[in-house]
C-alpha cells in the first residue's frame, strides 16, 4: 500500500516546544480577573438525610453572586442507568458528595460564604464495603432504585447491586463433574488506583447567546455535553464543550463531573465561572480504579486442558453506577478471551456502596481481572505440576476458539507473541545476578484487551495553499494521537506532510459525534473517520485534477504535494493549483466520514446485560518481569520487564513506545505502592502526594518492548490502539514473579513491603469472601 | 506589606500578605502560566522556578522571603523566539513530552542540576529528579535525555544552558 511509507514514521509530536516553554494553555491556565470562582460545599458524612440547607446568609456575603443546590440542576446522570445528581439532594450518599456551590468574585470571598450556610444532617449508618452491600438485610444505598430511568436495557439490578452482567457458554456443570478433572479455586482482592492527573478536573463555564459554553479537560466532550443538558434539563444542542490541552487523563476525564455546575452558576449570574478542585477534593473524589473482589474456579484435566471455569466478580461502583455498570461488561473478555476454555460462567456485579464513586482508568476491570487470571493460571499449575510457559502456549487463545461469550476469535496471536518474548528475553539476557542474594522471580503473563470503537467523525478541509484541516471532536490528553498518528494519517492519504495538516481541538459545535478519547480508540476510530473523510477529499481532487490534465482519476496519484500522473514522478500540477480550480467552478473542496462499531456478533444466549457482547477489535499483549525481593524488608525491586505488544500497525512506533514505558509504571505503582484506603467514615485517606505513593524516577528501569504487527484489526491500515494497553498485564506480572519469588501465593495488590513481608511469615491472612455464595448460581439475580 | 523582587530579569513589586507562596503570585497576578501548581506540597515539583539561580519550588516560598532576589520562571528561561534551553531542545528531540504538565517544573530543576553537575551519572540524574513527578512518561525518556544533553555539552566542552543562567 502506497500510502503505508508516507503514513508510518516518528513524527515528533507539534505541541512539544509550547509545552516545554510553559506556553501551553491547560483549562487551568485559563482563569481571568474577570471571572467568579466557585468553590464547592461537600458532604462531611459518608451517609445521611440532608434534614436542613439554608444558603440565605451566603447568599447576602460580600462578592457572592449567586449559590446553587440539587434543586437548581435536578436532572439525573450515569451510564446505563440515571442514579446521579449533580449535587446532593435530600440524601447524602459519600463523603465529600457536593452538596452547594457558591460563586463569588475571587475564590477567598466564596469560601467565606461557605462556612455560613446552614446544613443539618440526619446522618445514617453508612454501606462501607461491597460485603456489608450484600447482606440480605442491608440497608439500601439508593432507596428508590427502581425508579431510577434505565438509559440501557438488558442488565440485572436489584437493591444494592447496581448492574449485573453474566456471560454463560457450554456445561460448566457437566465439566466440573468430570472424573478426570482437578478443581483449582482462587480469591484475590485488590483496592483502588487514583489517577493523579497534573491537571485536577476543572471547567470554565459562560452562557452566551442562550446557550452553555463550558471550557473543560475532559476525555469525552460529548458527554459532558449531554450531562450538563441533562442535569440542567436542556436540549444538549443548547451546551456547547470545547477542550483545551488535558494535562493527563487516564481515564479519570472519561465520565462528566463538575463540569456542568459551572454552567448552571453561568446562566444564574450571566458570568463565566471557573471551578477547579483543589488537590485534596481531586484526590478525595477522585472516580478511582474501583476496589474489586474476584473468585475463580477451574475444572483442568492433568494434561492441561481447562474443561470449565467459572468466577465471580465483585466491582465497588462506590455512590453511584457511573462507569462501573458498563465495565461489568469486560469481565467476560479479560477473564475468558486469554484461554481456550471448554466450559464458562461468569457473572460480574457493580455494587453500591456509601464510599466515593469509582470510574474508569486504563484497562479498566482489566488490570485486576488479568492479574488473578494469571495468578490463578500460576496455581493451576502449582496444583496440577505443569511448566507455566508450556501450560501457556498450549492453552493461549488461537485462531477459531471461542471467548465467554461464544466470539469466535480470529488469527493466532498470543503463541507467536509468547514466541517473541522468548527471542526478546534472548536478546536482552536476564538480571538474576542483580538480585544478589535476594529472592528472585521471573514470570511470564499474557493478557486481552479491546479496543472501544464506536462512533466518530471527522471532517477534512482542503485548502487553497495545499493545506488541510482535519475537525474532529478528538482531544490531545497527551498519548499524542492528536498530533501525531492523526495528521500523519490524513498526511498520508492525500500526499502531504503532517505539518500541512492542521489540527482543530475539540468543539462540539464544529466537529460531529464522538465516543471521547479513551479505551485505546482515537487513532482507531477518528483515524478511521478521517481516512473516510480523505477518501471523498481525494475523490474530488482527482476528478477536478483529471479534467485540468485530460487523463482519467484512477490514473493519477497524490505524492509530495503533487497530483501526479501513475508512474510519472513530477507530472501534473500542484495540489494548490487544484484546489484553486475546484473553488472557482465546483466548490471548495472538503470530504466527512464515519465510523463506529461492527458490532462482531457473540453466540445467541451467552451474553446477558453487556454493553459489548463481543470485541470488534481485541487486543493482546504478553508481560515479562523479572524482580528481586528482599526478605528483610518485604521491599520488591523490578530488576527487568520486557513488553510484546499486539499494536496492528505501528503508525509511530517511537511514541507507542513512549507509551508503553509510561504505562508499565503506572502498572508498577498500582502492583506495587500506589495504595488507597478507605477510612472508617467513607474517606479515601490518601488524598494528598505525601501520603500516595506515587512511582519515582528512581523506582522505574527501561522497559524492553517489541511491537507485534500483523494481527488482524478492522482500524484503519490495520491500527490497534495502543496507548491504553501497557499497563494491562503489569499486575499480573509482578505479582506473578513476587509469588515465585517468595514461594507464597499472592492474592491481593498492591505488593507494599509490610504486605510482602506478611506473606513471607504467613501472617498475611487469605482473602475470604463469606458474601460470595459457594455455588456460582446463588451469586445472580438469576 | 511590600516585596521587590526582580521577575525574568525586571523589577517588580508585591504589596499583600507576605505569606503569599510564590506559585500564587506567579500564576494569578502575574499570568506566568507555566509555572504549575499541581501538589502544592513541594512532591510534584511542577511549580519549580529559580530563585537567586537555585531551583526551588515556588508553592513552598512565601513571598516575603524572595525580597530582594531574582526569580527565574520558566517563561524567562528562553523567552520569545529564543533557542531553547539545550535539555528542552533535548526533550524535544527524544519525543520525551506527554501530557505536558510535568516539564516546565522538570526543565527548571534539570537546568540547575546540569549546570551545577556536568559529570553527572544516570543514577545521579535519577536522584536529582526525586522532587519531580511525571505521571505519564515514566521517566526513561528524560533521563535519557539529560544524559544526552550532558554528553553533548562535554563533547563541545560547555557546560549546559551556561549562556542562559
Amino acid at each position: 500500500m502506497s500510502e503505508l511509507s508516507a503514513t508510518v514514521m516518528n513524527l515528533p509530536r507539534r505541541d512539544a516546544q509550547d509545552k516545554l516553554r510553559g506556553r501551553t494553555k491547560y483549562t487551568n491556565d485559563r482563569v481571568r480577573p474577570d471571572m467568579l470562582h466557585a468553590v464547592l460545599l461537600r458532604s462531611p458524612v459518608p451517609a445521611g438525610h440532608i434534614r436542613k440547607l439554608d444558603v440565605s446568609a451566603a447568599l447576602r456575603c460580600p462578592g457572592v453572586r449567586a449559590v446553587a443546590t440539587g434543586a437548581d440542576a435536578p436532572g439525573l446522570y450515569g451510564i446505563g442507568i440515571a442514579d446521579h445528581p449533580l449535587l446532593a439532594i435530600d440524601t447524602i450518599r459519600y463523603h465529600g458528595e457536593p452538596i452547594a456551590v457558591v460563586a463569588a468574585e475571587t475564590e477567598k470571598q466564596a469560601r467565606a460564604a461557605l462556612a455560613v450556610i446552614v446544613l443539618e444532617v440526619e446522618p445514617l449508618a453508612p454501606v462501607s464495603t461491597m460485603a456489608e452491600a450484600l447482606q440480605p438485610a442491608a440497608r439500601l444505598v439508593h432507596e428508590g432504585w427502581r425508579g431510577y430511568e434505565v438509559i440501557t436495557e438488558g442488565g440485572a439490578r436489584a437493591g444494592n447491586i447496581a448492574w449485573e452482567a453474566k456471560s454463560s457458554r457450554g456445561d460448566v456443570d457437566a465439566a466440573f463433574a468430570r472424573p478426570d478433572i482437578r478443581i483449582v479455586e482462587s480469591s484475590f482482592t485488590v483496592g483502588r488506583q487514583s489517577h493523579v492527573p497534573f491537571e485536577p478536573r476543572v471547567a470554565i463555564g459562560s452562557w452566551e447567546d442562550g446557550r452553555a459554553h463550558i471550557q473543560t479537560s475532559t476525555q469525552v466532550p460529548w458527554t459532558v455535553r449531554n450531562v450538563t443538558g441533562r442535569v440542567m434539563q436542556l436540549a444538549p444542542g443548547r451546551v456547547r464543550v470545547t477542550v483545551p490541552p488535558v494535562g493527563g487523563g487516564f481515564g479519570l476525564k472519561f465520565d462528566a463531573s463538575i463540569e456542568p455546575i459551572t454552567a448552571l452558576l453561568a446562566r444564574m449570574t450571566g458570568r463565566t465561572v471557573v471551578l477547579e478542585n483543589t488537590r485534596q477534593e481531586e484526590m478525595a473524589t477522585c472516580l478511582c480504579r474501583e476496589n474489586a473482589e474476584i473468585r475463580i474456579r477451574s475444572a483442568v484435566t492433568a494434561e492441561g486442558y481447562i474443561a470449565g471455569r467459572e468466577a465471580v466478580v465483585l466491582m465497588d461502583c462506590g455512590a453511584y453506577g457511573g462507569e462501573q455498570v458498563f465495565l461489568t461488561t469486560m469481565t467476560a473478555h479479560t477473564l475468558a478471551g486469554n484461554y481456550r476454555v471448554g466450559a464458562t460462567r461468569l457473572v460480574s456485579r457493580a455494587v453500591y456502596t456509601n464510599t466515593p464513586p469509582n470510574g474508569a482508568f486504563r484497562a479498566c476491570n482489566g488490570v485486576y481481572n488479568t492479574f488473578a487470571l494469571e495468578r490463578h493460571t500460576d496455581e493451576i499449575c502449582d496444583a496440577l505440576g505443569l511448566d507455566p510457559m508450556e501450560f501457556r502456549k498450549k492453552n493461549v487463545l488461537g485462531d477459531g476458539d471461542l471467548g465467554a461469550t461464544g466470539q469466535v476469535f480470529e488469527a493466532d496471536v498470543l503463541v507467536p507473541m509468547l514466541d517473541r518474548m522468548e527471542a526478546l528475553r534472548a536478546s536482552t539476557g536476564t538480571s538474576e545476578a542483580k538480585a544478589d542474594g535476594r529472592l528472585y522471580g521471573i514470570a511470564t503473563t499474557v493478557g486481552t484487551w479491546f479496543v472501544f470503537v464506536g462512533p466518530s467523525t471527522a471532517t477534512v478541509n482542503l485548502n487553497a495553499d495545499g493545506s488541510a484541516t482535519l475537525v474532529t471532536s478528538g482531544v490531545e490528553i497527551g498519548s499524542g494521537t492528536m498530533v501525531q498518528s492523526l495528521p500523519q494519517i490524513v498526511a498520508g492519504q492525500l500526499g502531504l506532510a503532517p505539518d500541512q495538516v492542521i489540527v482543530r481541538e475539540a468543539d462540539t459545535d464544529a466537529a460531529g459525534l464522538d465516543v471521547g478519547v479513551g479505551g485505546g480508540r482515537t487513532t482507531v476510530s477518528i483515524g478511521a473517520a478521517s481516512l473516510a473523510a480523505c477518501a471523498e477529499v481525494r475523490e474530488k481532487l482527482l476528478r477536478t485534477a483529471g479534467e485540468m490534465l485530460q487523463t482519467r482519476p484512477e490514473d493519477l496519484v497524490l505524492r509530495d504535494g503533487r497530483v501526479e500522473i501513475t508512474g510519472r514522478p513530477g507530472s501534473g500540477m500542484s495540489i494548490p493549483a487544484v484546489v484553486a480550480h475546484a473553488q472557482a467552478t465546483t466548490g471548495p473542496i472538503t470530504g466527512s466520514g464515519a465510523f463506529t462499531a461492527r458490532n462482531t456478533p457473540a453466540m445467541s444466549g451467552c451474553a446477558m446485560g453487556h454493553f459489548i457482547d463481543a470485541l470488534d477489535i481485541p487486543v493482546f499483549v504478553v508481560h515479562e518481569a523479572e524482580v528481586a525481593v528482599d526478605p528483610d524488608t518485604g521491599h520488591v525491586e523490578v530488576l527487568a520487564y520486557r513488553v510484546v505488544q499486539d499494536v496492528g500497525r505501528a503508525l509511530n512506533p517511537r511514541a507507542i513506545l513512549g507509551q508503553i514505558q509510561g504505562g508499565v509504571v503506572q502498572g508498577l505503582g498500582y502492583a506495587l505502592h500506589e495504595e488507597v484506603t478507605l477510612t472508617a467514615d467513607g474517606r479515601i485517606a490518601q488524598d494528598d502526594f505525601e501520603t500516595y505513593r506515587l512511582p519515582l524516577a528512581q523506582d522505574v528501569i527501561p522497559v524492553a518492548a517489541d511491537l507485534y504487527e500483523g494481527a488482524p484489526s478492522m482500524g484503519p491500515l490495520g491500527t490497534k490502539g495502543a496507548g491504553e494497553v501497557p499497563i494491562l498485564a503489569v499486575g499480573a506480572a509482578i505479582g506473578c514473579a513476587v509469588a515465585r519469588a517468595i514461594g507464597k501465593p499472592v492474592r491481593q495488590l498492591p505488593l507494599t513491603p509490610p504486605r510482602v513481608l506478611r506473606l513471607l511469615h504467613e501472617r498475611e491472612p487469605p482473602p475470604e469472601f463469606p458474601h460470595i455464595a459457594p455455588g456460582w448460581a446463588s451469586n445472580t439475580l438469576g | 506589606m511590600t516585596v521587590t523582587f526582580q521577575l525574568n530579569g525586571e523589577d517588580c513589586s508585591f504589596h499583600g500578605d507576605p505569606m503569599t507562596p510564590l506559585v500564587d503570585i506567579l500564576r494569578r497576578e502575574r499570568f506566568l502560566t507555566g509555572t504549575k501548581a499541581v501538589c502544592r506540597e513541594g512532591f510534584c515539583g511542577a511549580c519549580t522556578v529559580h530563585v537567586d539561580d537555585e531551583a526551588v519550588p515556588s508553592c513552598l516560598k512565601p513571598i516575603g522571603l524572595v525580597q530582594g532576589c531574582a526569580v527565574t520562571t520558566i517563561e524567562g528561561l528562553s523567552s520569545g523566539n529564543q533557542a531553547l534551553h539545550p535539555l528542552q531542545a533535548n526533550f524535544e528531540a527524544a519525543d520525551a513530552v506527554q501530557c505536558g504538565m510535568c516539564f516546565p517544573g522538570m526543565v527548571m530543576s534539570l537546568s540547575a542540576f546540569v549546570r551545577d553537575n556536568p559529570h553527572a551519572s544516570r543514577p545521579e540524574i535519577k536522584a536529582a529528579m526525586v522532587g519531580n513527578i511525571c505521571r505519564c512518561t515514566g521517566y526513561e525518556r528524560i533521563v535519557d535525555a539529560v544524559a544526552d544533553c550532558l554528553d553533548q555539552a562535554r563533547k563541545a566542552g560547555q557546560s549546559v544552558g551556561g549562556i542562559h543562567v
